[in-house]
């Protein structure tokens, strides 16, 4: 600590501190941890807190697996399976945007030429640069009953009638596809970028086939890219709320929006704490998954 | 050697349908913007005009839609993302720079923890900050008693700006830390030596050298706090800015405004990325230049200098541009030709549309009529007969059971 103090001077010290400890403790730890002690909390108006009814409690946890008491289910299939739709679409669309977005990586690291691959990179970046919001609406022109790829569609006679698009959840899909892609390709690009050409070259000289260099040289190299991105896109697509808002049917709900209701709509805000809970302790999960798996470090996923 | 061939072709295509993709209903979008529709499409092209822009329009059904000169929502809106952003500037960044440069100083064994804990935020749902942020403050304004934490637990920009704050941190943090690691540590040593404090230090030394990277990350926590949807629509309370008024829009249905409004913002995006490459480049180029310098410097022998190349190269992208200009000049003037552009076009659309209206206005009022006269013989005319008007079919809330329930049942 005096060492620290030493080597920054007062003036410098105290700033470094109070920054650092403002940011840490009240921004980051305290939040997170009062949003968690909440999520025990029955939902009472602000005067009785603090009285006689202010104990812990499970119920908001236990309405999240088994529904309210009064319905006769067995659990609660509403939103327990809206939970793991959600989940499970995260996870396709991760590996779908993995699939889609390693020859464009590779393409852009390795085989482009310098002049061609910062052009292609300069043309990524704007359109992620837009609001996600309009982003997803520029898909809802799109995908809407009298819109874009309907129209087309009638005009060469391929269908007779409109497709509906929304209700059928293509749209929505698309969307968090879309919506994340870029987030995919950065990873895997600086990953790959930092590969030797030369090792390529060798692979092909000693006769290895294309996809037996892919799988041996260059997926090995990029894993830390490959994790990176992975994780990044699933927590984002299992956390998006502006794309759902935009794009999903009024029949399907993405678990965000269930948090959403619970908030501003039902004004139960210890449940939406609760179900919040939930989605960050599946994230954190999902993060140390990834980490096993690739045996990455968690420096190497955020970049 | 010819499959080879073969795959690069494919490569080449899959690359211009990614890009097709990326790109593609962005375009589409811009384009609506210019059809005088009220809703925004392509294929049934009405007329070409900049109404979205100004505005607006009233519908022929007597609905505002307003344009995006003209709505207020949204400047409002506009007003309160700027506030916020440069709040969290203001914020992100210092706190982004101490994290930064505490993290060079602290033990390996602390470093781990405290870089954990610092990349932590971008990890979490963006709904989660937004939601504990908001939770803890309504506790400290409940527990203020009216007083100056009361007044800020319930200000939706303030609670933001902390929201915002808690990730994009981060975000400056990391660009800080890639800037610190290739920080040449003699020249502090150098200037402590030569008898400057260490606040002199920081300043002189420190500051100048992390200036761009303190310029991008104001850059990028700027464009973060502008676009942010997910965090913000939580932390905002009673307030509204430019993404949560889009969002309400939106969800009440589409209109072509937001198409220009998405336009406006393509454009300026696009400029800034231009002006950003443009600079990166000569800059790249003065790099170079000074680099081979010096190695020509060095080279005696004189056949090896090469003659540097003169005059003025005309960079490719002006023709790109220029055609791009050409191609916009010849389908306005087609447009024109054909009469799809002004205001003769919209009054001609518009008619068609309100004899259209008037058309079905007609027909309901049939249906009404008949209805009418189906059910005179109840002898129940006040206010039903207005609803009928309005509905036409009085089949249709047979079953409804609420306002009119005084129908009789007809089996």
């Amino acid at each position: 600590m005096k060492y620290f103090f030493n080597k920054n001077g007062p003036l410098i010290s105290t700033y470094l501190i109070i920054a650092i400890s403002f940011w840490l403790v009240f921004l980051i730890i305290i939040p997170q941890l009062y949003m968690f002690d909440l999520s025990f909390r029955p939902n009472i108006p602000p005067l009785l807190r603090g009285g006689p009814d202010d104990v812990y409690t499970l119920t908001h946890y236990k309405h999240f697996l088994f529904g309210s008491e009064t319905s006769g289910e067995s659990y609660n299939y509403v939103d327990v399976g809206v939970f793991k739709d959600t989940l499970l679409i995260a996870v396709l669309i991760t590996l779908i945007n993995l699939c889609f977005c390693y020859p464009i990586a590779f393409y852009i690291a390795k085989v482009a030429s310098p002049n061609t691959a910062r052009l292609l990179i300069v043309s990524l970046i704007i359109p992620f640069w837009i609001n996600e919001l309009l982003r997803s609406f520029a898909l809802r022109i799109l995908f809407a009953g009298e819109g874009f790829i309907n129209n087309v569609l009638l005009k060469f006679g391929l269908i007779d009638t409109g497709i509906n698009f929304i209700a059928m959840d293509v749209a929505l899909y698309t969307g968090l596809n879309y919506a994340y892609i870029l987030l995919m390709i950065f990873p895997l690009y600086n990953a790959m970028d930092t590969l030797d050409k030369n090792q390529l070259e060798a692979a092909e000289d000693l006769g290895s086939s294309m996809l037996k260099t892919h799988f041996r040289i260059v997926i090995p190299h990029a894993k830390a890219g490959i994790a990176s991105g992975c994780t990044m896109v699933f927590m984002l697509t299992a956390g998006a709320l502006a794309t759902p808002v935009v794009l999903s049917s009024p029949n399907t709900f993405w678990f965000t929006q269930l948090i959403y209701q619970w908030f501003n709509m039902n004004d139960n805000w210890p449940r939406g704490a609760a179900y919040s809970v939930v989605l960050l302790s599946v994230s954190v999960v999902f993060v140390l998954l990834m980490m096993k798996i690739f045996k990455v470090k968690i420096g190497e996923i955020v970049r | 050697m010819k499959s080879q061939q073969a795959l690069k072709i494919l490569l080449g295509i899959y690359i211009f349908i990614f890009f097709a993709y990326l790109f593609g209903p962005l375009v589409i979008m811009s384009i609506t913007a210019f059809n005088s529709a009220e809703f925004p499409s392509v294929t049934p092209w009405e007329c070409f005009s900049l109404r979205w822009f100004n505005e607006g329009k009233i519908a022929y059904d007597g609905q505002h839609l307003a344009g995006l000169a003209t709505d207020w929502r949204l400047h409002e809106g506009l007003i309160t993302s700027l506030k916020i952003g440069l709040g969290v500037v203001l914020l992100a960044v210092p706190i982004g720079l101490s994290a930064a440069l505490v993290l060079t100083q602290v033990h390996s064994r602390l470093r781990t923890a405290f870089y954990s804990l610092s990349i932590m935020p971008v990890l979490f749902p963006g709904v989660i900050i937004g939601i504990s942020t908001v939770v803890l403050w309504d506790r400290i304004a409940t527990m203020g008693g009216g007083g100056l934490a009361t007044e800020l637990g319930r200000n939706g920009v303030f609670l933001t700006i902390l929201a915002q704050t808690c990730f994009i941190s981060t975000y400056c943090f990391l660009i800080f830390v890639a800037r610190l690691q290739r920080f040449d540590q003699t020249q502090e040593e150098a200037a402590l030596d030569l008898g400057a404090n260490q606040t002199q230090v920081f300043f002189k030394i420190l500051i100048p050298y992390m200036m761009p990277a303190i310029a991008s990350s104001c850059v990028i926590a700027f464009l973060a706090s502008f676009e942010n949807y997910n965090t913000t629509v939580f932390s905002i309370l009673s307030d509204q800015t430019l993404t949560t008024v889009i969002a309400s829009k939106v969800r009440l249905g589409i209109s072509p405004a937001i198409s220009s409004l998405a336009l406006v913002i393509i454009l300026i995006t696009l400029t800034v990325t231009i002006i950003y490459e443009v600079l990166r480049r000569r800059e790249d180029k003065k790099k170079k230049e000074i680099e081979a310098e010096a190695l020509f410097a060095q080279t005696l022998d004189s056949r090896l200098k090469k003659a540097k190349p003169n005059g003025f190269k005309i960079p490719k992208s002006i023709f790109g541009i220029l055609f791009f200009v050409v191609v916009c000049i010849f389908g306005f003037n087609k447009m024109v030709e054909k009469g799809m552009y002004g205001s003769t076009c919209i009054a001609a659309t518009e008619k068609e549309k309100k004899s259209n209206f008037a058309d079905q206005l007609k027909l309901l009022q049939k249906n009404a009529e008949i209805a009418n006269q189906r059910s005179s013989e109840s002898g129940d005319v006040g206010e039903k007969k207005e609803f009928d008007s309005i509905f036409g079919d009085p089949n249709l809330f047979k079953d409804f059971g609420g306002f009119d329930s005084k129908t009789p049942k007809e089996d």
